[in-house]
């Protein structure tokens, strides 16, 4: 099973209703496979508009996943900072990590390999997972945690796990 | 000519009693708690340019009329939003931006004068002007019973409300979410 197909089957394993997202051609198939289930996607303009709208559908009892890289993260540090964690409204994050091994391009790496330590100061939980075989499993996790905790949880899928650019190698 | 933002956000209560409303942190909030608290009141203390996002993920999961109270200086951080409420397509779901001229809630600078109306425009959302009670509330009455989100731009005099929302944040969202599923 492709990483891509793990990720898939976890959002529905974690009856996600709906994804707010932004185009990232590392997670295009995910998308494709999301868009061919039940589950409704949404895309926005900017990422700040993906976490708001992940976290105001939760207060309608829907469960909802952004999916963002990790440099849009950084666009949507205050949104996470001063309407999701203050508020507890949880949504779920899978987040592309450029910035770190196989990385060519160093615009990504200051805000992409920082992004685990923002998050653990701004006390906002997160994995970063280096290996595909158990995603299908880690984003059933972390989705039932973030909306058993009533706090948002962020899933990193580093370029071990997506692939890395041609420039780099 | 400037309308009354206290008159607005009655006359969106007075017409649309059950819907969710979201409203911008600072004065949209201000007012609305000035108005009237009520469960379905979601208002936001923080993330300046998120109200109308916020509200786009409200309208996903109800129903019922989801209608966002924003303001000129939030709106002006996040004018592409206008963009995924159009995308998003949602018949319930309704954006006021009150322009006021001002940033109200840290200190009365002036904000860069837009369109609003015709920005909104430009990204495929429908939108109006308004500058009194009347002509609001007749519009807002057209935008809910319209079959698709549209944006009312209002030119409002400024206000400086007393009152404010509980400061429990989590309590906030915690009460919309239960008036909507219980």
């Amino acid at each position: 099973m492709s990483w891509e197909a793990e990720i898939v089957d976890g959002l529905l394993d974690a009856e996600i209703d709906l994804v707010t997202q932004l185009p990232d051609g590392a997670m295009g198939a995910v998308l494709e496979g999301i868009q061919e289930s039940d589950v409704d996607t949404l895309r926005v303009e900017r990422e700040e508009s993906a976490i708001a709208a992940a976290s105001g559908a939760w207060v309608t009892g829907e469960r909802a996943a952004v999916m963002c890289q990790s440099s849009g993260l950084a666009n949507a540090i205050n949104a996470i900072g001063s309407l999701s964690a203050p508020a507890r409204l949880p949504f779920l994050a899978l987040v592309t990590r450029r910035g770190d091994l196989g990385e060519f391009n160093v615009a990504q790496v200051p805000a992409g390999y920082g992004l685990p330590g923002m998050m653990d100061e701004m006390g906002i939980r997160h994995t970063v997972v280096e290996e595909p075989g158990t995603l299908r499993k880690t984003v059933r996790m972390a989705a039932d945690s973030a909306f058993s905790t009533r706090t948002p949880y962020v899933v990193f899928l580093d370029a071990t796990v997506t692939g890395y650019g041609q420039e780099a190698q | 000519m400037a309308a009354d933002q206290f008159a607005c956000t009655a006359a969106v209560i007075e017409e649309t009693p059950d819907a969710v409303v979201v409203s911008n942190l600072g004065v949209a909030s201000y007012v609305l708690a000035e108005v009237g608290d009520r469960e379905r009141n979601f208002y936001l203390w923080g993330s300046m340019g998120s109200t109308t996002a916020t509200g786009v993920g409200v309208a996903h999961g109800t129903d019922e009329q989801v209608t966002v109270l924003a303001g000129d200086g939030s709106l002006t951080m996040s004018l592409g939003v206008c963009s995924t409420v159009a995308t998003a397509d949602q018949s319930n779901l309704t954006v006021v931006c009150f322009d006021n001229g001002i940033y109200g809630t840290t200190g009365g600078q002036p904000t860069p004068s837009i369109d609003f109306a015709a920005a909104a425009e430009a990204q495929g959302l429908p939108a109006e002007r308004v500058d009194s009670d009347d002509e609001f509330a007749a519009a807002y009455a057209d935008a809910v019973a319209r079959d698709g989100p549209s944006l009312i731009e209002c030119t409002v005099e400024p206000t400086d409300p007393e009152a404010r929302p509980t400061f429990d944040f989590p309590h906030i969202p915690r009460r919309v979410r239960d008036s909507l599923t219980e």
